[in-house]
């Protein structure tokens, strides 16, 4: 390392490096040089840490537990009418598939109304991920279109299975490297790995979505 | 790791990079709660364990420009004019400075500075080139040091 190397490195603040350090030791105006910048950097850290509100970290945590525990609460009422078996389903913590329920409740609607997108543009989009054909071996593809889900783009099906309806949310992005599952609300979820990407099954019967996850699930 | 347990590392510097988004105190409490559920979420899906410090930056980062797009009163994230020295009080601290400084050098600045990311990282996380970030590090160091000369001139002086 030469000393035009060191001081650019030194400029855009990266971290010394061994061979950095190694040419500081061998070189005064680069160690002079050094000194000064390590003042200037201690002076930008103390400029940049604002103080951070009382009880700011205390509140964060709580708003997470709160929206866990408002998801798991609502669950779990639900699922001590259904009875112990039930219970054991959703007593883990599984926010995605509780997202997924979410979905369904105040998303599904809005998706739907917003339209379905052509079948070739939907046979491209999935077949990645989870084919249509592959869907349709299973049901009956009554809409297909994107939609936004969990900060990425989803595709959500519905799809006419012999015992009924349900929900598909493909996700391209992400794979879950555990399956989850949640009940809410009279509604079960099933969140499965593909090969490339995740599926939520969504539906009101817990053996079909079982069914249709293992089904379509990787 | 369990979700609580980042939160608990890097709740302090997720506020402090959102101050640097937002450049007002009553925004980044929200900014931060929103991403911190939103990233608790997605947690499960997250594979790279290791990456989920920039992970849960990078998230912050897009629910500042969430937050800014649906709000019209909020500041773009624009480019700024960089206060010239002569314009400044001589009484001009480096918070006062960084506040001068445009969102494109004071972002990465605070990634680097108080996240502890690379180059490599910042330019990851920010969608740019690392080369592209390296040069808004340093410009932004320069900027700062005109910025803040004439305080140290006048310190020198005294002393």
């Amino acid at each position: 390392m030469n000393c035009l190397d060191y001081r650019r490195s030194l400029a855009a603040g990266e971290a010394e490096t061994a061979d950095m350090k190694a040419h500081r030791l061998q070189c005064a105006a680069c160690a002079a040089l050094w000194r000064e910048h390590a003042e200037f950097e201690r002076e930008l850290y103390t400029g940049l840490a604002v103080e951070v509100p009382a009880g700011f970290e205390h509140r964060m945590k709580s708003a997470v537990v709160f929206s866990r525990r408002r998801f798991l609460a609502a669950a779990g009422v639900a699922a001590a009418a259904a009875g112990i078996g039930a219970y054991a389903w959703v007593t883990r913590d599984e926010p995605l598939a509780l997202a997924c329920i979410e979905f369904v409740m105040k998303e599904e609607a809005k998706s739907i109304m917003m339209g379905a997108m052509p079948r070739a543009e939907a046979e491209t989009a999935l077949a990645g991920t989870l084919p249509l054909s592959r869907i349709e071996r299973v049901g009956q593809v009554k809409h297909i279109g994107p939609c936004p889900f969990d900060g990425a783009t989803a595709y959500h099906v519905v799809l006419a299975v012999p015992q009924g309806k349900v929900t598909l949310l493909v996700m391209p992005e992400g794979r879950l490297s555990a399956s989850q599952k949640a009940e809410h609300d009279g509604l079960y979820a099933s969140v499965v790995a593909l090969r490339k990407g995740s599926l939520g099954v969504i539906g009101t019967d817990r053996a079909v979505v079982t069914s249709v996850a293992g089904a379509l699930g990787a | 790791m369990r979700f609580d347990d980042l939160v608990r590392q890097h709740a302090a510097d997720l506020y402090r990079y959102a101050f640097w988004l937002a450049r007002d105190r009553s925004r980044p409490e929200d900014i931060v709660q929103e991403a911190l559920l939103r990233g608790w979420r997605a947690y499960p899906r997250l594979r790279a364990q290791a990456a989920a410090k920039s992970w849960l930056f990078s998230i912050a980062h897009n629910e500042y420009l969430r937050a800014a797009k649906a709000d019209a009163h909020w500041p773009e994230d624009q480019e700024v004019e960089i206060a010239d020295e002569r314009q400044t009080e001589l009484g001009l601290e480096m918070r006062e400075a960084l506040m001068a400084l445009p969102a494109s050098y004071a972002e990465p600045l605070a990634l680097q500075v108080l996240g502890g990311f690379s180059c490599a990282e910042i330019a990851a996380m920010l969608g740019t080139t690392e080369g592209a970030t390296m040069t808004r590090l340093t410009r932004a160091r320069q900027a700062l040091r005109r910025l803040i000369a004439p305080v140290k001139e006048r310190r020198g002086g005294r002393a």
